[in-house]
């Protein structure tokens, strides 16, 4: 669905690259996170995918089209929900959602349904200039559904959410995903990435640094972890230990042989901490 | 459709915005000075300042016999002080140039004669008669007016000699020329043969009909400029121009409704200001297209404008400037013997004259002319502003 060949742009010509050489394939049907930190090259890619940044050069075909030559026709297969919501303020949820759907040349989704699939019930009279930053947000993911997409592009579509409406929005994204739709997910979170995912890219510096699945990168990278809070000197101590290393198998022995145990829980490395591991660098 | 269903999203967002109802709020504010502080008659009253190069005697004949025919009548006396100033005088006809310079003010009294409009009685010009022609030079220049020495030679013949201020067309030289020194039968065939629009037309537009082309021009131009650039920075800031870049529908299309709403509102503003000032007198099929093709034209400007910047704040400086330097062709309209030709490339010149014409059913050649410069060069800006767009997509 997604075919990328040597990609690189700079924003000024002879500047610093913003993404560099990069290559990568997504599967029709795959969920694709892409990730990285601010400033990685996420959004440069993601830009040059729909059009909204001139290819410089590399090969780019999105959904059977190369994203060289104009063809607005292909945005009826596409569907792009942006990080910043960008819909009319002086307009209502419904007449957002109808005038966007006038604009596609296939059938489009009721106006009234997207609404309150992304719990927006009741407001789609509310002209959005009422709207909280969320509701902005839910209105633009809504939106990117509306022409029935082949291919979405999400970016950070759960930032600034709560934790009731982001696991909403991460159903929704199962949902899509169920029915074949191919994502291309941009984000910075982990979690999400870990939990909506089939493969991820790990970008820094307009550079992938790895492409695999979330499964795969936990047994390459991943350790299993023990952490441990123990009593000492009327003290709480809390300790992290590996089961795989030789002298942590022993340390965990000593402690539970000698201090009184508060707490003991085994975890799987996150896919944070692996991308540390990989690239050296934090989130943030 | 989609571009009828971008133009009716347009309009929604138009009328619940409130730069919609600035220009028709202004158009009600200028209809009101319209009907209510202007006067349909001119009380603007030319000055000019005389010497007359003869005995006192003839001066004294020649006025009376003029308060006789009706045509002048005396005025209280008039104390003028003018500063120290310094200058020099070029004689167009040998190209000698000679300097003054007056170091000290001075104060004159002069004799005043007002001119009357032999039809109508009415004051249409003050004279002013100096004692000496260097007295006359220098208030002239001080007053930046037109002055004159009129001197009598030996057979009784009169000859005039004038000052003006350097930046009269040649037109108003000619005619000045022609007046005082051909023969009556050279004069006549010399009007028929002479196009002098602007003053021409001035004369048949009363005072109030006379400022409906400015408002009606400036109204289209430079609302339509500023209001296009106000929508596409609304737009900007709340990203919508990207949501719809991912779209089947082009850009242009986005575009050309933004400047379709600014049509529709400058039709409704224009017919506000035109209809209940000139009534059933002009063509309005003319009037309408020249309207459209003229706001077209600045609406596109705008939209070109607007793609060099990201808010109102940062393209201040720039709309600003393009706004003052639109203005200028205004002095030119109600000064006409201010008309240089530099300021004929200025869109707005041709603007007020050709809105000028459509309302006395003046030269529609000229207004279809420029209808179709405008409709080009408007397609050509447009054009550019889409290229423009279409690059600053910003991620």
């Amino acid at each position: 669905m997604i075919s990328v060949k040597n990609l690189s742009h700079a924003y000024i010509k002879g500047g610093n690259l913003a993404v560099n050489n990069i290559s990568f394939e997504v599967s029709k049907g795959e969920t694709f996170g892409f990730l990285g930190p601010s400033g990685a090259g996420k959004s440069t890619t993601q830009g040059v995918l729909t059009g909204l940044l001139k290819q410089q050069s590399g090969e780019v075909s999105v959904a059977g089209y190369d994203t060289k030559k104009v063809q607005n026709e292909r945005f009826n297969k596409i569907g792009v929900s942006f990080e910043q919501s960008n819909v009319y303020g002086k307009l209502t949820a419904k007449e957002n959602l109808d005038f966007y759907a006038k604009l596609f040349d296939v059938p489009t989704r009721d106006s009234e349904e997207l609404i309150r699939l992304v719990g927006l019930d009741g407001k789609e009279n509310v002209r959005v200039g009422e709207f909280s930053k969320g509701m902005k947000h839910r209105l633009t993911f809504a939106r990117s559904m509306i022409n029935h997409p082949e291919l979405w592009f999400l970016d950070e579509p759960t930032t600034g959410l709560d934790p009731t409406i982001a696991a909403t929005i991460k159903d929704i994204i199962k949902e899509q995903t169920a029915k074949g739709v191919t994502t291309f997910l941009t984000t910075h979170n982990m979690y999400i990435a870990d939990e909506l995912c089939d493969r991820v890219a790990f970008i820094i510096d307009g550079v992938i640094k790895l492409i695999d699945t979330p499964k795969n990168l936990k047994l390459q990278y991943g350790q299993k972890l023990i952490d441990i809070e123990y009593i000492k000197d009327d003290q709480v101590v809390k300790e992290t230990l590996k089961t795989i290393d030789e002298q942590d198998r022993k340390r965990i022995g000593e402690i539970v042989n000698t201090y009184d145990i508060q707490t003991m829980h085994s975890k799987e490395a996150t896919l944070e901490e692996i991308f540390i591991q990989v690239t050296g660098r934090g989130l943030v | 459709m989609k571009l009828l269903s971008s133009y009716i999203k347009e309009m929604k967002i138009a009328a619940r915005g409130f730069y919609f109802y600035i220009e028709i709020v202004m158009a009600i504010i200028l209809l009101a000075i319209l009907l209510f502080a202007v006067n349909e008659t001119s009380s603007s009253k030319s000055r000019e300042y005389l010497y007359y190069d003869m005995p006192q005697e003839v001066i004294q004949y020649m006025m009376e016999k003029n308060i006789a025919e009706g045509n002048s009548r005396f005025a209280e006396s008039v104390e003028l002080t003018v500063k120290p100033t310094e200058f020099e005088i070029t004689n167009q006809e040998t190209g000698e140039t000679k300097s003054y310079n007056f170091e000290e003010a001075a104060t004159f009294e002069l004799q005043t004669l007002e001119t009357l409009d032999p039809k109508t009685g009415e004051l249409v010009k003050t004279v002013y008669i100096t004692e000496s022609e260097e007295d006359m030079i220098r208030i002239a220049y001080s007053e930046s007016k037109l002055g004159a020495a009129i001197k009598m030679d030996e057979t009784g013949e009169l000859s005039y000699r004038y000052y003006l201020q350097g930046y009269e067309t040649d037109r108003m030289e000619n005619l000045l020329y022609i007046l005082h020194n051909e023969t009556p039968d050279v004069i006549e065939a010399q009007k028929d043969a002479q196009v002098v629009r602007t003053l021409d037309i001035t004369e048949k537009l009363n005072n109030r009909q006379n400022l409906v082309p400015v408002f009606i021009a400036f109204m289209g131009s430079l609302m339509g400029f500023f209001i296009v650039m106000a929508y596409i920075y609304l737009d900007k800031a709340e990203g919508v121009i990207r949501a719809f870049a991912v779209t089947p529908s082009s850009i242009w299309k986005y575009l050309i409704t933004k400047i379709m709403v600014i049509l529709s509102t400058v039709i409704v503003s224009t017919s506000i200001i035109t209809i209940p000032v000139m009534g059933g007198q002009p063509n309005y099929l003319l009037l309408y297209v020249f309207l459209l093709t003229t706001t077209f034209f600045m609406a596109s400007l705008g939209l070109l404008a607007a793609s060099f910047f990201d808010t109102l704040t940062k393209s201040f400086g720039a709309m600003y400037g393009i706004m003052i330097a639109l203005m200028i062709p205004a002095f030119s309209y109600f000064i006409p013997s201010f008309d240089p030709i530099w300021l004929r490339f200025f869109p707005t010149y041709p603007m007020l004259q050709g809105f000028k014409e459509i309302l006395l059913h003046g030269d529609a050649g000229y207004v279809l002319t420029f209808t179709f410069v405008f409709l080009a060069g408007g397609l050509v800006l447009f054009l550019l502003a889409n290229i423009r767009f279409k690059k600053t997509l910003t991620v």
